[in-house]
Formats: structure tokens, sequence, C-alpha cells
């Protein structure tokens, strides 16, 4: 260990430390930015030269109690809640069916991958006229039959991966103890992969909470969900910035929040147990 | 121990739900699409409608907006993906140092923007880089350098830029668990041999690392492929058609236009595209099965 060695590994230690700090400024200073212009007063929102200012909450208030975005907010829950439920009855079945007996083998697999990458605007064109025949435009079931599209096979894909861990003996022995197969399903398997339903479920949540596309297509008027009420923020007349600073946190704060809680779920589901990393 | 005889084995009940579900909002939906591809479908003339065969793809050959929007589109993926991976790798390699204090902190916090809603990513940085308003050419001015973010020329490279940021944490995330499941014997290796650091990384680390890289190089070019959300948050195509990407055309002929055969003949041609990059995907996920 000569003396050269020792400083170069030093310098590139804290040239490391250094461009790292450097990565967590670009991702922070965005959130902290838009935070500020929340507690700005509307005089000051325009002008990026005023870091110290009088905070004021008037931009909350008249948010959360004198407009519509509660009541947006509460339809991106329906919608998300409803989804999520839907998918994870039919998805866990069928993903327990795809790890333990190999149903379909290959090509359901590639189905479900496939499904899963498939380009919203394939789908936009049809479902559109479907429920405008239908005359379902702008209501929740239009939204939650677009998000099952894809929320339905991530949901599937992410629960693979967890089924294929659990481990053969624990139904036979259910069996023995006198429990059908459903039975050993349901009250044996599943119970075991409770951390992956969560995470799968929260996964899926965040996928409908987070999509614009067929939400602003589907459902663009009164029930429209918090990702198109805040593109209606577009018109960036000076008033409204500060209120679109405190629409866009109450869309991402929740799902800040709880990305620490799935991240390291996420690798393992999105392989589906295909990836043995 | 099955008691109850059943026309279908047990394996197969269970995705009987999943199999329904699909049916109604995934294939119906596909095959009708194709139908309306193959027809006159216009919203505005709902009463005349006509088969037209395939004259809807013919002349996509022929549509100069088309081939904008999907050259727009390549050079998005291939300039935002190319970053990412170089930036997500460097990321990795640079956490990848298991003791270090804080490398939890670090990633936790690097990995968030992967989660929040694109639109809100587009108007975020809309505000941040606007000419009069944005604090980013304001602190650029001071700097001496006058940077219009979204004038002609360097909008779509803007755009680029703000899928790097919300999606190189994508990469990160795959880079990192790719590396910590790394073998250690080839690292031992390496290092009882004095090799260097960077001999080490091109002939060791890169290797053994490929597979990974590959899968996560085809999740995100699929996924920036649908790039629509920063283009409507921000440019609406503009300036000129500059950066009209392929999602943002069809929503703008079958949203705009109303022209619905016309845009479902795109959207086939995306599923294409699309389905040629999910073999190779499929093919690079299941190795062992398939070789």
């Amino acid at each position: 260990m000569n003396d050269s060695r020792y400083w170069r590994r030093t310098l590139g230690d804290w040239g490391g430390t250094l461009i790292l700090i450097i990565a967590l400024i670009v991702v922070l200073f965005p959130y902290a930015w838009i935070f500020l212009t929340s507690l700005k007063p509307t005089v000051l929102v325009a002008q990026p030269d005023v870091w110290l200012f009088q905070p004021t909450l008037a931009n909350w208030r008249e948010v959360l109690l004198e407009s519509d975005v509660p009541r947006y907010l509460l339809n991106s829950v329906i919608v998300g809640l409803s989804t999520v439920l839907i998918a994870l009855v039919v998805a866990a079945p069928a993903s327990y069916s795809f790890s333990r007996f190999k149903t379909g083998g290959g090509p359901v697999r590639f189905s479900i991958l496939a499904a899963e990458m498939l380009p919203p605007a394939v789908l936009i064109v049809p479902l559109f006229l479907l429920m405008f025949n239908l005359q379902m435009l702008d209501t929740h079931i239009a939204l939650i039959a677009a998000h099952l599209t894809f929320v339905t096979p991530v949901i599937t894909w992410f629960l693979i991966g967890f089924f294929d861990e659990v481990p053969k003996e624990l139904e036979e022995q259910a069996m023995v103890d006198g429990y059908t197969q459903f039975q050993a399903f349901y009250k044996v398997v599943l119970p075991t992969v409770r951390p992956g339903l969560a995470a799968a479920a929260i996964f899926g949540f965040v996928l409908s909470w987070n999509d614009m596309f067929y939400a602003l297509i589907l459902s663009g008027g009164n029930n429209k969900t918090l990702p198109v009420a805040i593109a209606g923020f577009w018109t960036f007349r000076g008033i409204e910035m500060g209120k679109m600073a405190v629409a866009i946190l109450i869309a991402i704060v929740p799902v800040l929040i709880v990305s620490f809680f799935i991240q390291k779920y996420l690798v393992k589901g999105l392989g589906g147990g295909a990836v043995k990393y | 121990m099955i008691t109850r005889r059943s026309f279908f084995p047990f394996s197969v009940r269970l995705i009987v739900p999943l199999a329904l579900a699909l049916l109604v909002v995934l294939v119906y939906p596909l095959v009708f699409s194709f139908w309306v591809s193959l027809h006159d479908y216009s919203l505005t003339a709902l009463e005349d409608i006509r088969f037209v065969g395939l004259k809807n793809y013919i002349e996509l050959g022929s549509n100069p907006s088309f081939w904008n929007a999907l050259r727009n589109t390549l050079v998005f993926v291939f300039g935002a993906v190319f970053l990412e991976t170089m930036l997500g790798f460097s990321l990795a390699l640079l956490l990848h140092r298991p003791g270090h204090r804080f490398t939890n902190v670090f990633r936790s916090i690097l990995l968030t923007p992967m989660f929040i809603t694109p639109i809100a990513v587009g108007l975020m940085f809309r505000f941040l880089l606007n000419q009069q308003l944005g604090v980013l050419p304001y602190l650029l001015g001071k700097l001496g350098i006058q940077i219009d973010f979204f004038g002609s020329g360097q909008a779509l490279f803007s755009l680029i830029l703000i899928d790097v940021w919300q999606w190189t944490p994508f990469m990160l995330l795959l880079f990192l668990a790719g590396l910590e499941s790394l073998p250690a014997a080839p690292f031992e290796a390496a290092r009882v041999d004095g090799a260097s650091w960077g001999f080490t990384l091109r002939k060791v680390t890169l290797p053994l690392m490929k597979p990974v890289i590959l899968v996560a190089l085809i999740i995100r070019g699929l996924d920036a492929f649908k790039v629509f959300e920063y283009v409507y948050a921000i440019t609406r195509g503009g300036p000129g058609d500059s950066t009209e990407t392929i999602l943002y055309y069809i929503y703008k002929v079958a949203f705009r236009f109303f022209r619905m055969g016309e845009a479902a003949a795109m959207a086939y041609v995306l599923i294409l595209i699309t389905m040629v990059l999910v073999i190779i995907l499929y093919r690079l996920m299941t190795p062992k099965e398939e070789a």
C-alpha cells in the first residue's frame, strides 16, 4: 500500500461523495422550490429573485377549503382503491397458479409482460369509443376499467415473484392436515405473501394515482382526478402559480412517503420471478 | 385429496377471474380497435362509418406529421435512455459501497422522482425553467448564461433532461440491485491479482452486469416511448412540431381532429414496434428455460 494509492483512494472517496451530494441537490431542489412557492404571497410568486419572505398559508387555505381540489383528490382515491381491489382479487389466485403449477407456461408469462408494456395510445381509442357508446364518459367506472388494463398485469407480474418463494412443503403439509387445495392457498399460502400483496397493492395504487393520460380523456369533467386537475393549471396565470404548487404537493407528497416503504420490494416485483438478480 | 370432481383442474380454475377481466378490459378493446383501424371512423361523422381496408395504414407512409412524431420520439428515447443509463450506472457504482454511513439515506432520496406523477414533474420544470418566472434561468443569468429552455432547437433536449431527472432513479434501482447480487469471488480474484479499479470495472463488473443492463435498457426504452405528460404540460408539441411525440400526435389526431380510424391504425403500428422489444425482453428475462 504505497502513498499515491492511498491518496487516490481517499480523493476518489471524497469525489464520489461530492457527486452524490450534487445528485441529492438536483433531486431535492425542485421539491424545495415548489414548497417555497406554495408559501409565497401571490405578488412574489412570479419573482424568482425573492428567496426571503413572510410565509403565508393563503394558497393552502384557498386550495384546501375553497376549491374543488379536495373533490378531485377523493376521485383519485376512489378510482385507485377500486382498481387495486379488483386487480388483487383477480390477480392473486391467477399468479399463484402461474407460479405453483406453471399454468400456461411461457406464452402466458409473455402475454402478461406484453400487456404490462402496452402503450396507452393503443387502448385509448377503443376505450373512449366504448364508453362514449355506453354513455359512461366522465364516470369512475370508465377510468377504473382503463386503469385495470395496466394495474392488473403489473400486480400479476409482481405477485408471481412473491409466490415463487413460498416452499411447496407448506401447502403439502396443509393438505395433509385436511385442507382442500383452495383452502391451502387461501388460508396458508396467501398469508405468507402478505408483504408482497401489500407492496403490489401500493405500487398498483401509485400507478393509478399517477395516471393522467386515460383520466384526461375518459373523465376530464366533473369526475376528474388530481393529475387532470393539476394539468388544468396549464394556463400559468400569475395568480394561479401558488395554488398550482399546493396542488402539485398534494399529489406528490403521499406518494413520496409510501415510496420509502416499497422501494425494497420493487426489484423483485419488476422481475416477476423471471429475473434472479 | 381432491374430493369434488371438476371438468377443469384446480390450476385452471384459479386463472378464470383474471382471464375474464382481461378479456373485457384488454382483449375486446384491442379487437374493436383493429376493426376501427380498418374503417373511415370519424367522431364528427358517426352516421357515415365506411370500411376502407388498409387505407389508414397505407396513408401513414406518406404522412409527414406521423414520421416527424416518430423521429422526435426516437430522438427522445435514445437520448433519454442513454443519459439515464450512464448516470444511473455511475451513481449505482458510487452508492454500492457497503458500510458507507449515509448510503441508505442517499439511495432512498435519490429514488423518489420515479414515483411521482409525470404531469407534476412536467409542470414543476415548466415553472422552474420558465424564461420570466423560472429560478434556473434567473440563476444562470447571474452567471451570464442565457438559455431559452423551451425555444426552438432545444425544447426536445429540455424534455429529455426532465425525463433524465425523473427516470435515472429507475436505472439506479435496477443497477444497484444487480450490483448487490453479483458473486464475490471474481472481485476477490481481481483484487488478489492487483487489478486496477478501471480494469475490474471493464473486465469483471460490466460483463457480469450485462443481463441486468439489457433488461433495464429495454424496460426503460419501452416506457420512454410512451412520453406524453411532459409534452402536454410544457410544449404541446411546439415550437412548430419539434416536440410532437408519437403518443401526443395520436392524442391530437383522435381527440382534437376526431379521426379515430387513423389514430387506431397508428396505435397498431405502435403495437408492432412494442412487441418486437417485448419479445427481446422476454428472451432476456428467461434465458435458461428458452435456451
